[in-house]
């Protein structure tokens, strides 16, 4: 049979399903980041409360610890799960092709997670209460799982943009698919903004300190490390670019808002002229600055990061052969999947899809404009919301237009043969072009439906009244026909 | 939605392991998961009475449980991940589908679920110690606290029980044949079987409590009467508590559809019972042998044991309707066998994983014991030695593998 494993789809009409991923990703990368750079500089305040034998910095810790690390590590973990819950519900053929590749890896990251999070509590609970060496050790467990965590998961990300090795198409396998140029290059670029966020959620501990002297010593370590790591982590970014496919740095080039690319640039400028200042000036620190000052970095830095992250991997969201929309766009012999494009030329959406309303598998004038809108849905909705707001709206795209046989022609001559670079292919037969464009069209101005039924119920009247002269015309009519047709 | 569909949904990459391990190691986790749930809910269930009472054992009771709370609802989002990753190895189909036809509500999720934590951290942010006071400020937040966790649990029923009803799906996607694909709206519920899995809370709280008395008699300066307080509530909670959850239990297995209304008669769920009544009885039984040597951590281990057989009755449950009713197999699904990743993870579980917990775990268990400054003996520096070399060997394997596979082949 020729069906293809398309699911439902979640379209969210208010901000698209994409954003929804981008706001959750952020908010993940936020409190994950912050996480771990306030344990660093916990283990670190913790080496030099016990080496100097300074119980005041020990009872900062206890006092400080809890809430920092507890809290952004609960919200880190529960937003964790988050990213893959939401990346479910957007695009569950996506997160599919993350979870059966990297299964065991995943399985693996979690092993480490088990002991972070073990580390973590013991850390807060037991400093003061165990020797130092052990104290020690428990820390430097803890920032090995965490690097761990951190090393299981960049390869999985790596593959959302492309399979680690090009020949992984043809062998299969995980290592192929796992560890690449563009592995290697993120894990260095994520590993030294790790560590500016530390430097930069670290201002908050800092400002918590009483001592004078301690405060500022401890400021100026904390603006190097933040200037050195933020410097090499730029001078990085052009590598990790050269890794991108090529189409991704095409659409880099072409599709991502002007103002995104500024924006990173001056957060990150931005963040080198925060820390020179807290070079400088180190008293200056107050909670409510370095909060201030973490809150707006991240944020800005972050969240430009990751909708260029979604938006550089079009028209793929895994692994260069799974389409925005769900389409599997490739054969992939090394892991035996065949393209599922051939199928779609072959019967349409309408009815190689799993989900799709039996009363739309075959398109009449009567129902294609219901027809269009669940291929709107199905093709379109991953990347355009269906309306005039929102990312990527798809209204806007026609400019108004409601002429249906010329948007038909513009869906099979720039959709249908894949001629437009940043978008999938997407095979449509001709009426459900037809009925495509009809919903478009009817976007710009809803009374071009009835005007399509009318239309098409003439010319099928005339139709059957040519071939059948003598016959009554309802029976011979190829398709079925709704009773209040105008006679 | 017939085989033929539901097997069109699988993933074709197939998997890298055998289909029963991920089944298996599904069932364990989840186990695992619902038992730290059930404490959560257990111990912010005993914090909220002891904070609305003035008895002093009670209000003792609450600042422990306040802080086992925070410690479970840690541990219940870790060992949930878990189960989230294997139940969409093989079940792919049916998770998929079930979460995107509620999809607001699989988002809703993660925002309950943070102001579930931030409610019970502010809580406990405002109330450091009970025991001191006679007076609990906010109590509001720890009840909104349970509230958001009762409806987060909620949740999850609902997308664990969509995906058993693949012939309503269309119904649900496409009500009269348009397409509503806002995900707004959660489809189906069934009320026993989530007030047996919520209830379990009671009696396996009860077991935990045994536990943390006995525990406490490992310091040898324990008020007695504190001890014989937490005794006599947990063996009150313990029956009381068994008894209303195997009554939902009976109210679940009464309320299956009929396509699958035979398992309520077949040998999972009386074994789930019986398990489940010796689990109760089995404090009573031991008696006085409580207090000796181990014994008062026994019960509890039963306890873990007898959530393992109602895991296992819920993914019975699951083959029977997927597989006897719409023809789905979850065992014959597509191998794609990785030598390399499977047998890493269980390396890295077997020999990481439990060498560095047993570590952690040895020193806080033996930290908590301790009164004052605990000083490691030279055995557990050598395991902690050990640990923090296996996790810097597994580090250097990733990059001499990577670097090779990504540069040198
Ligand atoms: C993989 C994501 C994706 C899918 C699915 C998708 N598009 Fe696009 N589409 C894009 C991107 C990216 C652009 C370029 C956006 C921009 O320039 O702002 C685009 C641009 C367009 C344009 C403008 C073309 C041009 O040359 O400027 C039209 C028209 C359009 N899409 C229609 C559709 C229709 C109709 C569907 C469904 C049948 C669809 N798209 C599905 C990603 C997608
Ligand atoms: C505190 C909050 C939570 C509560 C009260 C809770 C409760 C529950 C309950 C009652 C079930 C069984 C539902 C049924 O079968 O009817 C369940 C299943 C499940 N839970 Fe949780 N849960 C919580 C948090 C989490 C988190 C954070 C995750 C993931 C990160 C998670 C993952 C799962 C999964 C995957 C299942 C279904 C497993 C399967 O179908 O095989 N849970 N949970």
């Amino acid at each position: 049979m020729d069906l293809i494993g398309l699911y439902p789809t979640w379209y969210e009409p208010g901000i698209g399903s994409g954003y929804v991923v981008a706001i959750i990703a952020t908010v993940h990368v936020l409190f994950s980041h912050t996480a771990v750079g306030a344990a660093l500089l916990f283990t670190y305040l913790a080496y030099l409360g016990y080496r100097d034998d300074r119980p005041e910095l020990i009872d900062f810790i206890k006092k400080y610890g809890m809430f920092l690390l507890v809290f952004s590590y609960i919200l880190g973990s529960i937003t964790g799960p988050g990213i893959w819950y939401s990346t479910t519900v957007g695009s569950p053929r996506g997160i599919s092709a993350l979870i059966h590749n990297f299964v065991w890896k995943w399985a693996t990251e979690w092993v480490f997670f088990v002991i972070e999070v073990v580390g973590v509590y013991m850390m807060v609970y037991l400093v003061g209460k165990v020797d130092k060496a052990t104290y020690l050790r428990i820390a430097i467990t803890f920032g090995l799982a965490s690097f761990a965590t951190m090393l299981a998961i960049v390869g999985i990300l790596s593959f959302m943009m492309e399979p680690g090795k090009a020949s992984w198409a043809e062998k299969g396998g995980y290592l192929l698919a796992f560890y690449g140029d563009n592995t290697f290059a993120q894990l260095a670029i994520r590993s030294m903004f790790m560590l500016t966020i530390t430097s930069v959620v670290g201002g908050i501990v800092v400002a918590g300190l009483k001592d004078p002297v301690f405060k500022t010593w401890l400021a100026r370590r904390l603006a190097v490390l933040g200037i050195v790591t933020a410097s090499i982590g730029m001078m990085l970014y052009p590598w990790y670019l050269s890794t991108l496919p090529a189409q991704a740095q095409i659409v880099m080039e072409n599709r991502i808002p002007a103002f995104y690319n500024t924006a990173i640039i001056s957060v990150l400028m931005a963040t080198i002229a925060y820390f020179l200042f807290t070079l400088i000036k180190p008293r200056m620190m107050t909670a409510a600055v370095a909060g201030f000052a973490t809150l707006a970095i991240l944020i800005l830095g972050l969240f430009p990061g990751e909708t260029i992250r979604e938006s550089a991997r079009k028209p793929y969201v895994a692994g260069e052969y799974v389409y925005s929309n769900q389409v599997l766009a490739k054969d992939v012999p090394g892991m035996t999947i065949k393209s599922e494009i051939p199928t779609l030329e072959k019967v349409g959406f309408s009815h190689a899809s799993v989900f799709w309303p039996e009363t739309q598998r075959e398109i009449t004038p009567q129902n294609a404009i219901d027809v269009g809108r669940t291929l709107a849905i199905t093709a379109c909705s991953n990347c355009h919301s269906l309306s005039t707001t929102g990312i990527r709206p798809i209204a806007r795209y026609f400019g108004g237009m409601t002429d249906v046989p010329r948007i038909q022609n513009y869906l099979i001559g720039a959709l249908s043969t894949g001629n437009t670079m940043y978008m999938p292919k997407i095979p449509l037969k001709p009426k459900e072009a037809e009925a495509l464009a009809l919903y478009l069209a009817s976007l710009a101005d809803p009374t071009v439906v009835a005007k399509f039924v009318d239309e098409k119920t003439r010319a099928a009247e005339a139709e059957a009244v040519k071939a059948a002269p003598n016959k009554p015309v309802a029976v011979s009519m190829a398709t079925p026909l709704h009773t209040g047709s105008k006679e | 939605m017939d085989a033929s569909a539901l097997y069109a949904l699988r993933d074709p990459l197939g998997i890298p392991a055998a289909p029963i391990i991920f089944l298996v190691l599904g069932v364990l986790t989840w186990a695992l998961h619902i038992a730290a749930v059930h404490i959560l809910l257990g111990a912010s269930g005993l914090t909220l009475t002891g904070a609305l009472n003035k008895n002093p054992h009670w209000r003792r009771l609450a600042d422990a449980m306040i802080g086992t709370a925070k410690i479970a609802l840690s541990v219940a989002i870790v060992l949930g991940v878990a189960p989230l990753l294997f139940v969409q190895v093989v079940y792919d189909p049916f998770w998929y589908t079930s979460n995107v036809l509620s999809a607001w509500w699989v988002i809703g999720f993660i925002v309950f679920l943070i102001i579930g934590s931030l409610a019970l951290f502010i809580f406990y942010g405002l109330n450091h110690s009970m025991k001191s006071t006679a007076k609990t400020r906010c109590p509001g937040s720890l009840i909104a606290a349970i509230a958001f966790f009762l409806l987060v649990g909620f949740i999850m029923h609902v997308l664990s029980l969509q995906m058993l009803s693949p012939e309503k799906w269309m119904q649900w996607y496409a009500p009269n044949g348009i397409v509503d694909a806002s995900g707004r709206t959660l489809h189906d519920y069934n009320f026993w079987r989530f007030g047996f899995f919520i209830s379990l809370s009671v009696p396996v709280i009860g077991l935990w409590l045994i536990a943390y008395r006995r525990y406490l008699m490992g310091r040898d300066t324990e008020d007695a009467g504190y001890l014989a307080f937490i005794q006599s509530l947990s063996m009150k909670l313990i029956p009381v508590g068994g008894v209303i959850s195997l009554a939902l239990m009976a109210g679940w297995m009464f309320t299956l559809p009929a396509n699958v209304a035979g398992f309520a008669t077949g040998i999972w769920p009386a074994s789930t019972a019986a398990i489940l009544l010796l689990a109760v009885a089995l404090p009573f039984a031991l008696g006085k042998k409580l207090d000796q040597g181990f014994w008062g951590f026994v019960p509890f281990a039963f306890g873990a044991v007898a959530l393992i057989v109602v895991a296992v009755m819920r993914e019975m449950l699951r083959w029977t309707t997927l597989f006897g009713v719409h023809g789905y197999n979850a065992l014959d699904y597509k191998l794609h066998m990785d030598w390399y990743s499977t047998l890493m993870f269980f390396l890295t579980f077997g020999v990481i994983g439990g060498g560095v917990l047993a570590y952690l775990l040895t020193v806080s268990w033996k930290a908590g014991q301790t009164k004052g400054m605990y000083t490691a003996s030279p055995l557990v520096n050598r395991m902690g030695t050990i640990g923090i070399s296996l996790l810097g060997i597994w580090i250097l394997q990733y990059f001499v593998i990577g670097l090779w596979v990504a540069y040198g082949s």
